[in-house]
């Protein structure tokens, strides 16, 4: 009893400095406020707008009839001499460059920019969808193939932030919650306070899960607001078991305060600490796939990826919004969630010794 | 017929070397309720290093430190409660008031968190600024507020650390007199200075010098040991100054 007292005594006073400090207020609003800008804002639905050079004697005509109508297209030089549009992507003047040779005079060439793939591989296939569309039209066969009847499951309109925004809460509530996890037990070292805290009636136990709880209370606070913000503002779908998501979120942000506090534990500075946070959440980001599609990484990534916390948040993030899964859906992301906290707790009680030397 | 209660303090043999070089070599005293304890002598000579021992914040090398009868290196939760430790930085958290720290450390002894903050703010003298955030302190007040926190719990072992460092004249009094109050009233407190003025205040004073620490004696006695008028002087060779 007098154990959950201390322990309760430390939460007050944890979340009693974490509402006074500037620190604090920035990782919970200012982050998640220029991420959610950031990835969903500046992220369009209609996708980069690619500009294209077209030449040739014919450019005029069919070709440019057909790509003014594609999306994410722009016909930024249509009417230029044969070989002007291969000049114009080398000059950077667009990123492709379509050259039609004169009637029978050989192939169609398209020449593309690939210095950024992602930004011209949308464009190409367009283009190219284009042609053949085109081409079975002059042959006469184009009813022998009808168009596809193109259905998107959970995103019709293949929105891009709707793809972002699920995974964006939890990015968020990482970030957040290893960076108190990390830098609060430094700070606290270099203002002198956590020698005092040791000398303290108080068990090691107690005191962790004290520092901890007022963070995972704001952390989990956040996530919710984030996930109110991506459906005010960019209409992202609640279809699933949302209220078992938030069931998720408050050992999602423990597991990553305990790895914080786990490596918080030997660092000697702040900037050390930082170090450690950002080692631990950049890989994250890309093995759980949300900066680039765990489908394309190695096995070996994908493995470790399994092992991560955000990589099973996201799942669930995209069961309980686009997908519509229901809480059994959602909520077992929560076991490998779990088993992960009980192991940074492990590991963060292990790291920290009751002692200066 | 009952055992004698155990000594508040007992340290046999202390050996403890920090990044490689001796800083305790061997010390060994023993305190009981109602002492009061000065450590003197220059830095980095284990003034430090020994009150972090006794408090269970570091562990000795060689040999053992005893708070009341329990190994200070294996202190639990309950037995810490027998100890208070005022660091030589300040300790309280800045962004908190004074009341708020006071009721903290109240919180994680068993008896009413309030009174028991009550008390200390009002031995202590620091009621007028019980509402003012610690970091918004002059020294002072905020050595006052530290002392007070210290209080809390009535630990009956005191361990200060320069709790006089940088203080007006009035106050370094005020304070040496309430850990006067604190031993008469049967505490144990070992504090150490560098302010031998301060020192002359304890009735028993260690020094640590570059052969190892002397002591537990009076200052007095100190003194004529190393044939000087008095603890200053005798500090003063001892810690070599008459190289100078």
């Amino acid at each position: 009893m007098s154990g959950l007292r201390a322990c309760g005594a430390v939460a007050w006073v944890e979340m009693l400095r974490l509402l006074r400090s500037p620190t604090s207020f920035t990782l919970l609003l200012l982050v998640p406020a220029l991420q959610i800008v950031l990835f969903g804002t500046a992220i369009q639905p209609s996708g980069a707008k690619v500009a294209v050079a077209v030449a040739g004697p014919r450019a005029a005509a069919a070709a440019l009839g057909e790509l003014s109508r594609e999306p994410g297209l722009v016909l930024a030089m249509p009417r230029l001499a044969p070989g002007g549009a291969e000049a114009a992507v080398r000059a950077g003047k667009a990123q492709i460059g379509l050259e039609i040779p004169p009637p029978g005079g050989g192939a169609v060439r398209l020449v593309v920019n690939a210095a950024d793939p992602n930004l011209t591989a949308l464009a190409e296939s367009r283009i190219l969808g284009a042609y053949w569309r085109r081409a079975a039209e002059s042959a006469g066969v184009a009813d022998l193939a009808p168009p596809i009847d193109l259905q998107r499951l959970y995103n019709p309109d293949a929105r891009p932030d709707w793809g972002f925004l699920p995974a964006l809460v939890g990015v968020i509530m990482m970030i957040s919650s290893i960076m108190f996890g990390t830098l609060g037990i430094v700070r606290e070292r270099e203002q002198g306070t956590w020698e005092a805290l040791l000398a303290l009636p108080l068990g090691r136990g107690m005191l962790i899960l004290g520092k901890m709880a007022p963070h995972v209370a704001l952390v989990t606070l956040q996530g919710f607001v984030v996930l109110l913000v991506a459906a005010g503002l960019f209409a992202l779908p609640m279809r699933g078991a949302v209220s078992s998501l938030m069931l998720l979120m408050p050992p999602f942000a423990a597991a990553h305060l305990a790895l914080g506090h786990a490596l918080a534990a030997r660092a000697r500075n702040q900037l050390a600490a930082l170090q450690g946070a950002i080692a631990f959440y950049l890989p994250c980001m890309l093995l759980s796939g949300f900066l680039y599609p765990r489908e394309a990484l190695p096995r070996w990534a994908r493995i470790l990826g399994d092992a991560l916390p955000l990589t099973h948040f996201i799942r669930a993030a995209r069961q309980a919004t686009l997908e519509g899964g229901g809480p059994g859906a959602v909520l077992m992301h929560g076991v490998p969630i779990c088993l992960f906290l009980g192991a940074a707790l492990i590991l963060a009680a292990l790291r920290h010794q009751p002692r200066l030397d | 017929m009952t055992a004698p209660d155990p000594p508040a303090v007992s340290a046999e043999g202390l050996h403890k070397a920090l990044a490689g070089a001796p800083i305790l070599t061997g010390l060994s005293f023993e305190l009981r309720r109602g002492e009061l304890l000065g450590l003197v002598g220059a830095n980095g000579r284990g003034k430090t290093t020994t009150l972090r021992i006794l408090a269970g914040l570091m562990r000795p090398d060689a040999g053992t430190a005893r708070i009341f009868g329990h190994d200070a290196a294996r202190l639990r939760a309950p037995e810490r409660r027998l100890v208070g430790y005022m660091s030589q930085n300040l300790s309280l958290y800045p962004e908190l008031t004074v009341a708020e720290n006071l009721r903290f450390r109240a919180a994680l002894y068993d008896a009413s968190a309030s009174d028991m903050a009550a008390e200390a703010a009002a031995r202590c003298g620091i009621a007028a600024v019980l509402s003012t955030r610690v970091d918004r302190l002059s020294g002072g007040w905020a050595r006052r507020a530290q002392f007070a926190a210290l209080l809390i719990g009535r630990p009956p072992l005191l361990l200060l650390d320069e709790p006089t460092n940088g203080l007006d004249l009035v106050t370094r009094r005020i304070m040496w007199r309430w850990m006067a109050e604190l031993a008469e009233a049967g505490h144990c407190l070992i504090v150490s200075t560098h302010d031998i003025i301060d020192a002359e205040q304890c009735p028993s004073v260690l020094h640590y010098g570059v052969a190892g620490a002397v002591g537990p004696m009076p200052p007095r006695a100190l003194a004529a040991l190393h044939g000087a008028a008095t603890l200053e002087e005798a500090v003063f060779t001892l810690d070599g100054g008459g190289r100078l």
